[in-house]
């Protein structure tokens, strides 16, 4: 049995998938297998570039930040964040507040 | 009677008692407190997978507590059903099963995630009142009743929100959450009373036989729809959402993400089995779409900003209500029309109900994750997380698993849920699909920056000394992880024995009436 899910517009087969990745894993572990294997373990040649500069010991000191991560992405939705963030005020009234407001305008399309 | 008839109480009665023994065991000690506690949880899941089993091979379950029969006889020879009922269909066994196993899972992580703080005694009564809150609305076969087992659930997840009270945040989260609760639930108890004026009865069946729209129904179906729609954390009533899941400890987040569900399951009740056809208009299902592709776009915006870990994850929590709310909001829309239904509306039920499977699973397994995290290194601020996968290879593993899931990608059961939901909602208007995969591909981003954050990257000095967590949390963690892995190398299985029935019972209307009532009353 090769079991397939129809979609009614298409479909849906995990098995091929499974041997998809499969099969791209091994050509990965493949051409990772190409690579040199006879460098000088704890030589200059172990270490990790960090454009020609010493690598500092403390991983804080050049790791990139979560808050950073997107920041092209936020930046260009700037106008869009700032309008989103003013809705989210953390305060208990507005809450309640909102959830009366979506009522209100359920009540009244479902009623009139 | 068979013992297996009484499957539907024992899965109340069970975690009510595993609550009211847990100050007794605590009496002698952590260790009789700790195997009560893991002991009565793993009946409570063993249970609600018994009710499951009997129910797919018996059909529909009616439990009537307290009598033989559901019904009083008036010497007129008028019976009407006034007894407290359980009904449990195909839908309502899911739904305790996918609840079984969260709270299953939960329990398991918070045997070692809690036991550095006090009032633990108080801590498993809570989180086995929360647990029966839960079942007690999926299993329920009455309105009322539906309101009390939500308010047990309400007042059980505010103390436990705000369980760690010498945190001013989880108190202030506790507050803001006790009071859309409250809300709420007067919203759901007003509907309730409107239609025991109109109608004389509160049994589900017995409404749904003779209900007919008028103006009091349409504003009883406004207040429950909205009062539901912000438990399960809608938008834009799903503020209180990164308030509860963020404060929350782990375990317990990981049980609130069932318990929305279970907000979500009266939510499908009332509009399917109570109310369906009788809707006429298309106004509620709409509504439904739209605040679910509203969910979807705000949730998923607001976590791809988000640097507290709990708090990101509780925004795609609101962001996956979303693609629940969609499939099952289109369902609604064919639900009148027999050839639309059968084109598209039972695929996006199935859809809908698929991925309210996975995301309990995949999410309650991101919340655990982010408490491991938390366990070892004491902060949930991303920004001062990285390199834990080479000293937390485990939660690693796992992570990655519920990240890839969460995010749709193949083949992991999340994509399966929503391929069936772009596809057959695209035949409603091609707009659906196209906001749910952005949604998709946002998710996808929001959680490749937990994992390169927080999993890789170079390593923190302050966390040389972190190592794996205790065995018991992976074990929580590994109980979702084998159900989602389940539920991805077996989609065709799942869908025919676990969410088609559920899909078919929740259109059944009929059915789910004549289970109960019968001839009539």
């Amino acid at each position: 049995m090769w079991p397939t899910i129809y979609s009614g517009f298409g479909f849906w087969d995990v098995y091929s998938w499974i041997a998809f990745f499969i099969i791209l894993n091994a050509l990965a572990l493949f051409f990772r297998g190409q690579g040199r294997g006879d460098y000088k373990k704890g030589t200059e040649q172990d270490e990790i570039f960090y454009g020609g500069n010493e690598v500092p010991e403390d991983g804080d000191d050049f790791a990139v930040p979560a808050s950073s991560a997107y920041w092209g992405f936020t930046e260009a939705l700037k106008g869009f964040y700032t309008k989103l963030l003013d809705l989210h005020t953390g305060l208990a009234t507005d809450y309640v507040g909102y959830m009366f407001l979506t009522a209100a305008v359920l009540m009244a399309l479902i009623v009139l | 009677m068979n013992w297996s008839e009484h499957l539907p109480a024992l899965t109340l009665a069970i975690p009510l008692l595993g609550a009211f023994g847990a100050p007794v065991a605590g009496i002698f000690g952590r260790l009789v407190r700790n195997v009560w506690f893991l002991l009565f949880s793993a009946l409570t899941a063993i249970s609600t997978l018994l009710l499951w089993q009997y129910v797919s091979a018996q059909g529909i379950a009616i439990y009537v507590l307290g009598g033989e029969s559901w019904s009083l006889a008036l010497p007129s020879g008028m019976s009407l059903p006034i007894r407290i009922i359980l009904q449990v269909d195909a839908f309502s066994a899911l739904m305790a099963l996918i609840g079984g196993i969260a709270m299953f899972a939960g329990a398991i992580f918070s045997l070692r995630f809690m036991e550095r703080f006090s009032g633990l005694d108080k801590f498993v009564t809570l989180f086995f009142l929360l647990t029966v809150g839960m079942l007690g609305m999926e299993l329920t076969g009455d309105l009322f009743n539906f309101f009390v087992f939500l308010e047990i659930a309400s007042i059980a997840s505010i103390g436990l929100v705000a369980f760690w009270r010498d945190k001013p945040e989880a108190v202030e989260a506790g507050f803001k959450y006790m009071l859309v609760s409250i809300v709420g639930a007067m919203m759901v108890l007003i509907a309730v009373g409107i239609l025991y004026g109109r109608y004389d009865v509160i049994n589900f069946a017995a409404v749904a036989q003779n209900l007919h729209m008028g103006l009091a129904e349409k504003v009883a179906l406004s207040f429950v729809v909205i009062a539901l729609a912000m438990k399960s954390g809608a938008v834009p009533m799903h503020m209180w959402t990164p308030d509860a899941y963020g404060e929350a400890p782990a375990g317990v987040t990981c049980l609130l993400v069932a318990v929305s569900q279970a907000s979500l399951y009266g939510l499908f009740r009332v509009c399917f089995s109570l109310y369906g056809a009788t809707m006429g208009s298309g106004v509620v299902a709409w509504t439904i779409i739209i605040l679910g592709m509203l969910s979807m776009f705000v949730g998923v915006t607001m976590a791809v900003i988000q640097k507290d870990i709990k708090r990101l994850m509780a925004y795609h929590s609101v962001s996956q209500i979303g693609y629940m709310f969609l499939g099952l909001g289109v369902g609604l829309l064919a639900i009148a029309d027999p050839r639309a239904l059968g084109e598209y509306g039972m695929t996006a039920m199935q859809g809908g109900i698929y991925h309210l499977f996975n995301y309990s699973m995949y999410k309650g397994l991101l919340f655990l994750t982010a408490g491991a995290l938390y366990y070892r290194t004491g902060t949930r601020n991303l920004n001062e997380m990285g390199g834990l996968a080479r000293s937390m290879p485990r939660t690693t593993i796992m992570f990655v698993i519920a990240a890839a899931a969460i995010a749709g990608l193949p083949p992991f059961n999340g994509f399966v849920s929503k391929l069936l939901i772009y596809e057959s909602t695209f035949a409603v208007h091609p707009i659906l699909p196209v906001v749910a995969m952005v949604t998709s591909v946002l998710t996808l981003a929001s959680f490749v920056k937990v994992f390169q954050t927080a999993f890789l990257g170079p390593a923190r000095e302050r966390f040389r000394q972190v190592r794996e967590v205790p065995p018991t949390m992976v074990a929580g963690m590994a109980v979702l992880a084998v159900v989602v892995l389940g539920l991805t190398l077996f989609p065709t299985w799942s869908l025919a024995n676990m969410i088609n029935p559920a899909a078919e019972a929740l259109v059944d209307k009929a059915g789910y009436i004549k289970a109960v009532m019968g001839g009539g009353f």
